[in-house]
């Protein structure tokens, strides 16, 4: 990277940092100096929009972990207003590709060899393309057909820069705001799963551990790794088709019922979570087929993650409880799971249960998993801010959000009761 | 349950909120530190939870049942198969210091005591349509009217008190201490693939939702009466001073849970018996004994049961035992004096519902 690209990165930034500021605390400023309350309501909710464009527009600028920040603060509805969420969800799957010859020279420099030695067929167009890689399909000069992820040139770098402009930012704006949003944790977080989406040897490893999980079960597949053409920056894996999770349409022409692909990606999900600990922690619709005969594909072990012990069994009993409408079974599961109030007062953890238990009271609740159950749970939480959330709980309940959408999508709901039991 | 005369006049007709309607208790039950449905009169008796217009009700469903000369559903207690591990077995291991089986056995009963909740998301189709004869006045017209949401109340527990499954779990925390829970405990549940045959119809002339309806009443039935060998085990283990720490707490948890579960074992086997004394609509138009029907069901049910649930119990503890006992000073030798204490036992050949089988009572 350039002396010159990474000024002009960092001036990118804090020109985005400074519109934001001015955007939140210049009108704040002068309300206060005349006496005025401060904004809420509808003149809150255009200026969360007008920033969440800004954020969104600097992302598609840089690229990079701007795009990743953003994707992360488009998941965490606890924290962010629901403008930033809704805005920023479009960088889940609408990065535009970078041009072949630079990811060629990728694979070429991490193979060692000319494209031509390895495969015997390699398309230009990617299938997908992401943050940090694209990937391209391609046939291996035995015949066999891959998927190929190449990390794109510099990325490392423009990581580390973006990561120390970012950071200075957040320090910036938890001086000037006395009650600052807990950004630099977020930041920490992000920097972790970034590492290890970088690093395509864990990746082929994450494949093969969750491979192995469902090793006897067929009606899951994951495609194998290629180990001897992996590397840290190129992933060569087994190339497994399939209709695209979200194509309705394409699914019941299929003879497929999305109610019951639902129910199994939720079993296949809480099963990993719960009962194995290791899970595949970024399940959005691009990673996620179903063949014809109804065996789920997934894809993109970049980000997974090892859970602590007794972790999935204290999810397994908030969820439980949540389902089986049992407050009190709730609250000794948000204490097991590490969820701390400030004052160490359970009365929010009570607060939170109600909410979700009352929703028998209205004749709603079916047992079922919805979209808006995860983002009820996180707007209960969001309301109460005195509650710390644990690093696994936002990245399990990230997941689960992503597997309630494709519901949500699919117009189908699961049943948590039967997912959380043999499926 | 049908314990004497049940007036003639008694009522048949009960709303949701009478069958989920609790005595009121002179003191609450409290498992550990956790509250508990059920409570005791002023003599130290315990009641169970919503049983006040619920078990009259059941009676006087079974008593109208008898007057119409119908037989209840009985099943075979013969057909129940010994717990694996037996109580002599489990307390073997606990006196050698391997406590994970049992903690895990105890665990996972907790759980599936949860899981009878599923009961409440049971969609209880159009009788009305579905069956010839009336059934006002019988537990078939307060499945969905009380009877269910009651059932998995009792299981699971429901707002600030606990259930069944939090009774277990407190019976096993007085017993070993609040143990460590094995990691591989929902991988036990959950890692097996599903052995039930999906998608597939068990009573292929009957409406969909009238067949769903029947399986899972039969298969819980059965489940429920089968539970009784878990309740004797849990009682036995539990009540043992050199496994339990808490012999007497511990295993009247589980003695109290055996009592709520009888209105389960009572309103499913008399709303089945229900079924068998009418006739059902068939999908095509024409009509079925209901007796052909259920019969056919819990047949199919008790003969996988009394053939799978013995081996899937063996094959579940002895996946883990020779890594548990490896804690034990001698693991070969525990292993085989755990071997000499297995219960023998073959299934019986019938199960008494074989087709054209005059089964009941």
């Amino acid at each position: 990277m350039t002396p010159w690209t990474r000024l002009r990165r960092t001036a990118r930034v804090a020109r985005a940092a400074a519109a934001l500021f001015a955007l939140y605390k210049l009108p704040a400023w002068w309300r206060r100096a005349r006496g005025l309350p401060p904004r809420s309501g509808r003149a809150l909710d255009a200026t969360h929009e007008r920033a969440a464009r800004i954020l969104l527009a600097c992302a598609l600028d840089l690229r990079g972990v701007l795009i990743k920040t953003c994707q992360a603060v488009a998941t965490r509805s606890d924290q962010f207003p629901p403008a930033f969420v809704e805005r920023l969800k479009q960088l889940h799957d609408a990065v535009p590709p970078k041009p072949f010859p630079l990811i060629r020279g990728v694979v070429e420099r991490e193979l060692g060899r000319p494209l031509g030695e390895v495969f015997a067929r390699f398309d230009e167009a990617p299938l997908a393309s992401a943050s940090l890689a694209q990937v391209h399909a391609a046939r291996l000069r035995d015949g066999r057909e891959v998927a190929v992820k190449v990390q794109y040139p510099d990325i490392e770098s423009i990581v580390r820069v973006d990561i120390r402009n970012l950071r200075r930012a957040c320090r910036v704006y938890e001086r000037l705001d006395p009650k600052p949003l807990e950004l630099l944790p977020l930041l920490d977080e992000l920097v972790t799963h970034t590492g290890y989406e970088l690093d395509f040897l864990r990746e082929a490893e994450s494949a093969e551990r969750v491979r192995s999980l469902f090793a006897e079960d067929d009606r899951v597949v994951v495609p194998a790794p290629f180990r001897e053409w992996c590397t840290r920056r190129v992933l060569v894996m087994e190339r497994v088709g399939g209709i695209k999770i979200t194509d309705k349409a394409a699914l019941v022409a299929a003879g497929l019922d999305p109610a019951e692909v639902v129910q199994h990606l939720m079993h296949v999900w809480v099963r990993m979570i719960m009962a194995e600990g290791f899970f595949q922690a970024d399940p959005h619709p691009g990673n996620l087929f179903v063949t014809p005969e109804g065996r789920l594909v997934l894809l993109d072990f970049g980000l997974s993650k090892a859970l602590p012990e007794g972790f999935g069994l204290g999810l397994f009993e908030l969820m439980f409880s949540m389902m089986t409408l049992n407050e009190a079974a709730m609250l000794r599961a948000f204490e097991q799971l590490g969820f701390r109030t400030k004052t160490g007062d359970p009365s929010t953890f009570l607060l939170v249960a109600r909410r979700m238990t009352s929703r028998s009271d209205s004749g709603r609740f079916e047992g079922e998993f919805t979209e808006e159950m995860t983002d009820e749970l996180f707007e209960a939480i969001r309301q109460n801010p005195v509650v710390r959330v644990p690093t696994d709980f936002v990245l399990v309940g990230r997941a689960f959000g992503l597997l309630s959408g494709i519901a949500h999508t699919l117009g189908a709901r699961a049943n948590v009761l039967r997912a959380l039991g043999s499926g | 349950m049908h314990d004497g005369t049940v007036a003639a006049d008694a009522p048949l007709v009960w709303t949701r909120e009478e069958l989920l309607a609790s005595d009121a208790y002179a003191e609450p039950l409290f498992a550990g530190d956790v509250r508990c449905h059920g409570g005791f009169d002023a003599d130290g008796r315990y009641r169970s939870p919503r049983t006040r217009h619920r078990a009259p009700a059941i009676r006087a469903w079974q008593a109208r049942l008898e007057r119409e000369g119908a037989a209840l559903v009985e099943i075979d207690r013969r057909l129940m198969p010994p717990q694996y591990p037996n109580a002599a077995q489990a307390a073997l291991l606990v006196r050698h210091g391997v406590r994970d089986p049992v903690v895990r056995t105890l665990t996972l009963v907790s759980i599936v005591e949860g899981f009878g909740a599923v009961i409440r998301d049971v969609h209880v189709p159009d009788l009305r349509r579905l069956v010839v004869e009336p059934i006002d006045g019988t537990a078939l017209a307060h499945l969905g009217a009380g009877l269910f949401e009651a059932h998995a109340r009792d299981e699971s527990g429901w707002r600030d008190e606990g259930g069944h499954k939090q009774m277990w779990e407190a019976a096993r925390d007085l017993a070993f201490e609040k143990p460590r829970i094995p990691g591989d405990v929902l991988l036990r549940m959950m890692g097996r693939r599903s052995r039930a045959e999906r998608g597939e119809r068990w009573l292929p002339e009957l409406d969909a939702g009238l067949e769903r309806l029947v399986v899972t009443m039969a298969q819980v039935l059965a489940v429920e009466v089968f539970a009784a060998g878990t309740f004797g085990w849990g009682i036995e283990l539990l009540s043992n001073p050199e496994v339990s720490a808490e012999p007497v707490r511990a295993a009247d948890l589980v003695r109290y849970v055996q009592a709520d579960e009888s209105p389960h074992v009572e309103y499913l086997r008399t709303a089945l018996s229900e079924l068998r004394a009418r006739t059902l609509r068939r999908a095509d138009g024409g009509t079925m004994p209901g007796g052909e029907a259920v019969d056919r069901v819990l047949h199919r049910i008790l003969h996988a049961m009394t053939r799978t649930r013995p081996r899937e119990q063996r094959e579940d503890l002895r996946a883990t035992l020779a890594a548990d006992m490896r804690a034990a000073a001698d693991p070969e030798g525990l292993l085989e004096a755990f071997d000499a204490l297995e219960t023998p036992w073959t299934p019986p050949a019938r199960t008494g519902f074989e087709p054209g089988a005059a089964a009941a009572g």
